[in-house]
């Protein structure tokens, strides 16, 4: 009992400490998003708030809580207060899967790709319940439209991941990396190149960014399907397409990249090497956006159904095809 | 697009590689304005509203002709003089110009034959209510001395001489001003 109780105590501690991380990541990828995006189009990003504008997330979250929430008339008000809930829950539970270093998983459960799935087409109700509820017809056909193009690359996502899991032999995170750095290759990355394509590709388009970001098209129409939303509920559905957006990192680090593996130990950071190929990813992510315009919808569907799946479907059968002959 | 180009994305490398370039190698131009930068505007910049003060009354030099009244498109100068019968010149009582509905078109300054009313070049004005913004005459006069304290002399501004009028039609203070 006493030892049962030692173990929760130190699984809630380790799990309160991994989202405050967590949250402070997802609030300062939203400061080195405006930085980054700036500097590429040759313009100072914030640099008033802190000493080069650090405080800058600190002052938008003050603001966002002081603002009034307005609900508008008519609305379905039980799914209208849900609904950024789903899309939060379901964005950052992901998280507690990732293996952060060679012995921290918080949650090593043995089908962990599957989950992490699941809970990814689960944020597809926050978005159409977000829509809907908001009793206005952009934002239901914004919800619509974005429910639509998330169900679609889920299905590519899904594939390219099919094949990680054929080459290391199990669903566990935790065993897929231990499988990387066995292998001949060190990293997933080399031989699943069409994959890594596919889920990347994937990964942006549920996210919601840039260039598949029309339902959410911030030039165009004000947000999609949450334009109703104001204040702190808002604010929980921009933090649920960042944390989107470091989830999804993590997982192709994970699954492609080698997870927290590396050349050599570092003394003091065990998760660095984990922590610079987020980084990189994420910049990976915030370039896209500052470099390319958006994808029409249309030409987004074909994207999804034409293109990626048959491609990622390809990339399965001959990673099949090579797994069963050798 | 050749097949390999397509297929293999070339042209989003090549945008890419652009904003990687921008990102690590242009300097941004972005203007610090305030804090690090503070421009400064050509001579003959039309900022605040001055009536220049006469070294020797310690007054305006406005000799009460109207003409300025009459050019303003916009009709913001407001002036109400009285004839002093000792000196048997004309004195100018109330000199009120309403700078927000001033236009900074520059004519008042271009026609006055005395070259009194100037449009100096100080642009960082404000006002918290529209009274601040109504200049009397003393506010005028203070905000010459104002001015004219980080001017270097002599101070000429270019519209006093208006180009395109030949110099003969120009009155005679105005053809002969040589700057404060």
């Amino acid at each position: 009992m006493e030892g049962l109780l030692w173990e929760i105590i130190k699984l809630v501690i380790a799990g309160l400490i991994l989202m405050i991380i967590s949250v402070l990541h997802v609030a300062y990828l939203t400061y080195a998003e405006r930085k980054i995006v700036a500097r590429m189009q040759q313009r100072l990003g914030p640099n008033r708030v802190g000493p080069r504008g650090l405080l800058q997330p600190i002052a938008d979250m003050l603001k966002l809580l002081t603002k009034e929430l307005i609900v508008p008339y008519n609305v379905d008000k039980p799914i209208f207060y849900l609904a950024p809930f789903i899309s939060l829950v379901c964005g950052a539970t992901s998280l507690a899967l990732i293996p952060l270093w060679k012995t921290f998983v918080l949650s090593n459960i043995n089908v962990g790709i599957l989950f992490v799935l699941a809970l990814s087409s689960l944020s597809a109700y926050g978005i159409v319940l977000s829509g809907w509820s908001s009793n206005s017809r952009y934002a239901f056909l914004g919800g619509i439209r974005s429910g639509a193009q998330v169900i679609s690359y889920e299905i590519a996502m899904g594939i390219s991941l099919l094949t990680v899991v054929l080459m290391a032999g199990s669903m566990n995170l935790q065993d897929i990396v231990m499988a990387q750095v066995h292998s001949v290759f060190k990293i997933y990355l080399i031989p699943q190149i069409i994959a890594f394509f596919v889920f990347m590709v994937s990964a942006v388009a549920e996210c919601n960014r840039t260039p598949f970001d029309l339902p959410e098209a911030e030039n165009e129409l004000v947000a999609g399907y949450f334009v109703e939303y104001s204040g702190m509920r808002f604010a929980l559905f921009y933090l649920a397409e960042y944390f989107g957006m470091i989830v999804m990192s993590a997982l192709a680090v994970t699954c492609f990249l080698g997870g927290w593996a590396g050349p050599f130990e570092v003394p003091f950071i065990p998760c660095f090497w984990f922590l610079i190929k987020i980084y990189a990813l994420l910049f990976f992510y915030i370039w896209i956006r500052a470099t390319l315009p958006r994808y029409r919808y249309d030409q987004l569907m074909d994207l999804g159904w034409k293109i990626l799946i048959p491609l990622s479907l390809a990339n399965l059968f001959v990673t099949a095809l090579i797994k069963l002959i050798i | 697009m050749s097949f390999w180009r397509k297929v293999l994305l070339l042209e989003i490398v090549d945008g890419l590689k652009l904003t990687f370039k921008k990102m690590v190698s242009a300097k941004p131009v972005t203007i610090e304005y305030y804090d690090k930068v503070r421009p400064k505007p050509y001579s003959g910049f039309r900022g605040r509203h001055a009536l220049v003060r006469d070294d020797k009354t310690g007054d305006t030099i406005c000799i009460g002709c109207l003409r300025c009244v009459k050019v303003c498109p916009a009709k913001c100068i407001h002036i109400e003089t009285e004839v002093d019968k000792a000196a048997k010149r004309k004195k100018v009582v109330k000199y009120e110009i309403d700078a927000l509905r001033c236009i900074f078109c520059g004519y008042c300054e271009e026609v006055c034959p005395v070259n009194a009313i100037v449009l100096t070049e100080w642009y960082e004005y404000v006002g918290l209510t529209r009274d601040d913004l109504y200049f009397d005459k003393e506010k005028l006069l203070q905000n010459w001395d104002e001015f004219i304290a980080q001017q270097d002399r002599p101070y000429f501004n270019p519209f006093w001489k208006p180009r395109g009028i030949p110099i003969e039609r120009l009155p005679k203070r105005k053809r002969e001003f040589k700057g404060v």
